[in-house]
């Protein structure tokens, strides 16, 4: 991966990102050493390695933290809301899956995600429309994978 | 050599149903490698789900999966010629004389010196694991608990190579899968580990969930900050047969490129990427006497390409011979045979020879079906350059909603595939890569079960892990390993630093 | 055993009388709490086939999977979501009586669902390689309590699954600590045999169907059956642990439970379409095909075995120190 960016902005992410990761090493490391377990036929036992898993972590994001470099810059405003609204758009599909069933929902997300990437309202409707159909009958018929059917083509 | 093996699996391969998988397999690899958005890790992810809900048997999925990813090792070409941008990461140096050549308007007939060059490749490759794999299956009684254990160290001591400039993150990356991986029931106590009293999570994280979400939403996301890039298809036209005389001229190179090739694969951790630069300068050095390369040379061109043929089918023999995977692909591989409750291993030879037979069957056969899919049909593939982020891209995450979803008939699926997903795409715009989590994953399981068994066994002693011939050995070559890929890399790198940036 | 088959007689012969008025619902729905391809996925199709084979239903009974927590999530999901569902019955083992001994289940116990009978079992074996120079269970158990140290055990599941405590059986009767023993948790049958063929485990303990086959290859040799009568088939000359002194059993049976809230009426359909499957030649044919030996109890007889079962699982894992 190539970053063409300034050193000052990169390198804060870089700082941040480690700084999470320690934290997680050390919130990982404490679960670790509270898992319940009556006893293990090992000398090890269910806690020994995750905490040296731990413990490797703290040490590497250490390492990161003092010498951060390659991080790509974040986008802003409107394409960061825009990247977002992808997994936004993935989500509401999910959970429209069951009750609206899989040709609703597909229909809006691929609408959605064809609006995102540049498609106009007609042409992303279209491919909605188009791609709900094509794969449904694909994983319906051809694969025989099941899909729910849900309000709209529920059986 | 006792290759009856390979005749059982041939019989395998050549089943009406795993004929048309494999051909499905290579289609589907061709038109993901011709995509310069989506490469073969991206389409076995989302298709190893599917292939696993429609109940096919473990032999057909891989054959579908190892069509994939030899199919997309040939289109990745495509992309390169008529583009100018990789349709995959072994595809890079194809671009370098592919372009010129398509530029000087003989695009036909670079793709067919690049089709021929592959075909060659991949062949060459193929025999070259066919000769390989049953080579360490004699040793596989041997490998108890302490043994694999170390076979853990060595693989992870490969990564040294996908280390790429920040080893730290590889490092990192590496154990945030180890991680990933202790979730759920605790194999020899029982003890159920960072599941938060959801049953959902007791058999831990799903690989499929973890693949998809690390490579298909963070992907999505990446393609809508990254589009509108690259330039203008370059159609097709004029002769699209290549000369004679440069068919011949590209034989030694071709052929030298596949060992270089099948070499650099059978080392764990060194993908086609690094074959590719290998071949190339090896090429360069060797060959080019009047200064062609890089302005539509074809032997700059048939080089890399029967390199990275080659590379795929050797990284199959690590795999599929000691269960380590060489590549963030092959590692997906892995976790497909695990998913069927395979565990991948130098015992997998004797235990399941109509696999590995059936699979190094369905390569011979597959290579021969991808000349045909890419000499004629090449323009069809070249279709799929033109098509447009807003259709590919819903397909994408349709195919991962489904995969998921029909993997779990449960929502909080595709939810736990969508938190990794955003905590993939955070990472990776920190500059993380995603094989590394991967591989960790799918080793970290074995690693810890075997360190824990053996010492179950020798009741604590630690002197077991260095006992046996084999651990000794495996100790001794986690050590090279751990330093030989850098001498590689720095080759490599040298070879790509004066080409143009192409990401 | 000669209890349930007697049982088994009396109330099959009521069954039989009860006549052709019961009936499985039109609709019907088996859930494996598991990956395709498991145990419980075995159980629903050896129902489901058996049923569609002798006619008892008219339409294939679609399997639903829902893997999680070895049955834990089918369980409570059957607990929380299915409980007046008649259409559903859900596919269970002995194993899934030892997780609920263990409070492994969540916070359910066995009356939250309705047990309705099992189909067939397996039974525990204990196994050495096959140049092992043991050949009984008696002379194991001699050596193993001379030297525990000596003997690691292997198994195909984690501290407190079946196989471990078929290793903590034959430890306890050696006069060993089980908590001491050293265990070996292996992934699966092929893993134990591999392992055992390589010498780094010394006992296995595993499944009569799976192991009988390398014992008749001559891969393995069984020492002994954990069943309370010799097996027939490939094992008709390996002798019962009891035989050998040793009163350790361990049926592995493979059945059914429904939903709490049914009415009796529809749990005594299943009660009664089952009873009348297990009498059908189709039947037999199918439970064979899938490796499993003729066990068949079912109804109020059933509820009180799987009750029996956790009690039993319950002190041994109280014994064993779990």
């Amino acid at each position: 991966m190539t970053s063409s960016t300034g050193p000052r902005g990169a390198g804060r992410s870089d700082r941040v990102g480690a700084i999470v990761l320690l934290v997680f090493a050390l919130l990982y490391g404490f679960e670790a050493s509270r898992i319940a377990y009556s006893f293990s036929s090992d000398p090890l036992g269910p806690r020994v390695f995750p905490m040296m898993l731990a413990g490797a972590l703290a040490l590497l994001s250490v390492i990161y933290l003092l010498r951060p470099g390659g991080a790509e810059p974040w986008p802003q405003g409107r394409l960061l809301a825009q990247s977002l609204a992808i997994p936004g758009l993935v989500l509401a599909a999910a959970l429209l899956l069951e009750p609206l069933g899989f040709a609703v929902a597909v229909t809006i997300l691929v609408t959605g995600v064809g609006r995102l990437f540049g498609a106009s309202w007609r042409l992303a409707i279209l491919g909605g429309l188009a791609q709900a159909a094509l794969w449904f009958a694909v994983f319906r018929y051809l694969l025989e994978v099941y899909l729910p059917g849900g309000a709209v083509f529920g059986m | 050599m006792d290759l009856s093996y390979l005749w059982a699996g041939f019989s395998v391969a050549l089943s009406p149903l795993n004929l048309a998988i494999g051909f499905t397999g290579c289609f589907l690899g061709t038109l993901i490698g011709a995509l310069p958005a989506i490469g073969p890790i991206n389409g076995i992810a989302l298709l190893l789900p599917i292939a696993y809900t429609m109940g096919l048997p473990p032999e057909s999925t891989m054959i579908l999966l190892a069509g994939i990813y030899m199919g997309a090792e040939y289109g990745g070409r495509i992309s390169s010629i008529l583009l100018n941008v990789p349709g995959d990461a072994g595809a890079v140096m194809t671009a370098l004389d592919g372009n010129p050549l398509a530029r000087q308007g003989r695009a036909g007939e670079a793709l067919m010196i690049s089709g021929l060059a592959s075909f060659v490749g991949g062949t060459l490759g193929v025999v070259g694991l066919t000769f390989f794999a049953p080579l360490l299956s004699t040793l596989a009684i041997g490998f108890g608990p302490a043994e694999y254990f170390v076979l853990m160290i060595f693989a992870f001591a490969t990564l040294g190579s996908m280390v790429g400039s920040q080893p730290v993150k590889t490092l990192i990356g590496c154990v945030i899968g180890l991680m990933l991986a202790t979730v759920g029931l605790d194999a020899t106590s029982g003890a159920y580990r960072f599941t938060f009293n959801e049953p959902e999570l007791g058999d831990g994280i799903e690989f499929v969930v973890l693949v998809i979400g690390l490579f298909s939403i963070s992907e999505a996301m990446f393609m809508l900050e990254h589009q509108a890039k690259g330039g203008s298809v370059i159609k097709v036209a004029g002769r699209t047969f290549a000369r004679w005389a440069d068919i011949v001229r590209c034989i030694g190179p071709a052929l030298r490129s596949s060992v270089i090739g099948f070499t650099v694969g059978v080392l764990p951790g060194t993908g086609a990427s690094v074959a590719s630069a290998v071949s190339y300068t090896t090429e360069k050095r060797l060959s080019d006497r009047e200064g062609t390369f890089g302005k539509g040379d074809v032997r700059g061109l048939a080089a890399p390409e029967a390199a990275n043929n080659a590379t795929a089918a050797g990284a199959f023999v690590p795999m599929l011979t000691l269960g380590v995977p060489g590549s963030g692909t092959t590692a997906v591989m892995l976790g497909a045979l695990m998913l069927y409750n395979i565990q991948p291993g130098p015992q997998l030879f004797a235990e399941r020879p109509e696999l590995i037979g059936g699979l190094i069957a369905s390569l011979y056969i597959g290579n021969i079906l991808l000349l045909i899919l890419n000499l004629p049909l090449v323009r069809v593939f070249s279709r799929v350059l033109q098509l447009p982020n807003w259709v590919l891209v819903p397909g994408i995450l349709v195919l991962s909603i489904v995969g998921v979803y029909s993997t779990h008939a449960s929502v909080l699926a595709v939810v736990m595939m969508l938190g990794i997903g955003i905590v993939g795409w955070l990472l990776r715009k920190l500059g993380f890569d995603m094989a590394p989590i991967i591989l960790g994953f799918v080793l970290g399981r074995v690693m810890e079960v075997n360190l824990r068994n053996a010492l179950a066994i020798s009741g604590g002693d630690l002197s077991i892990l260095f006992q046996s011939t084999i651990s000794i050995v495996l100790w001794i070559m986690a050590a090279a390993m751990a330093v030989l890929p850098f001498a590689i890399g720095r080759l490599a790198r040298r070879a790509a630093a004066p080409s143009p940036q192409v990401s | 055993m000669k209890k349930i088959l007697v049982n088994a007689l009396v109330l099959g012969f009521a069954g039989f009388m009860a006549g052709a008025a019961v009936a499985a619902p039109e609709k019907t729905e088996c859930l494996a709490g598991a990956k395709p391809g498991g145990g419980f996925d075995l159980t629903c199709r050896l129902a489901g086939n058996a049923l569609l084979a002798a006619k008892l239903i008219d339409k294939p009974m679609p399997v639903t999977y829902m893997e999680g927590g070895v049955g834990a999530v089918a369980y409570n999901h059957v607990v929380g979501k299915r409980s007046s569902d008649p259409t559903l019955i859900t596919a269970a083992s002995s194993g899934s009586a030892l997780l609920l001994a263990q409070g492994k289940f969540g916070q359910y116990d066995e009356s939250a669902v309705r047990w309705i009978g099992a189909l067939g079992a397996d039974y525990g074996v204990i196994v050495v390689a096959a140049d092992s120079p043991y050949k009984s269970l008696k002379d194991l158990v001699e050596a193993y309590g001379k030297a525990p140290g000596d003997f690691p055990i292997g198994g195909g599941g984690a501290v407190g699954s079946q196989d471990w405590m078929k290793g903590a059986l034959v430890a306890k009767s050696a006069g060993q600590d089980p908590k001491k023993m050293r265990y070996v948790a292996l992934e699966g049958g092929g893993a134990v045999l591999t392992a055992l063929e390589g010498g780094h485990i010394k006992i296995a303990a595993g499944d009569a169907a799976e192991m009988a086959k390398h014992h008749a290859a001559g891969k393995v040799r069984i020492l002994a059956v954990m069943a309370p009568e010799r097996l027939p088939g490939d094992l008709k000359d390996v002798a019962t642990a009891r035989e050998q002194g040793l009163d350790i059993d361990w049926v592995v049976w493979r059945g059914f439970y429904t939903g709490k809230n049914i009415t009796d009426a529809q749990y005594q359909d299943w009660v009664e379409t089952f009873r009348k499957l297990s009498q059908t030649p189709e039947f037999a044919q199918e439970r064979e095909a899938r490796g499993l030996y003729p066990y068949t109890v079912l109804g109020a007889d059933f509820e009180r075995d799987v009750k029996k079962d956790v009690e039993r699982f319950k002190a041994l894992a109280a014994e064993a120190g779990l």
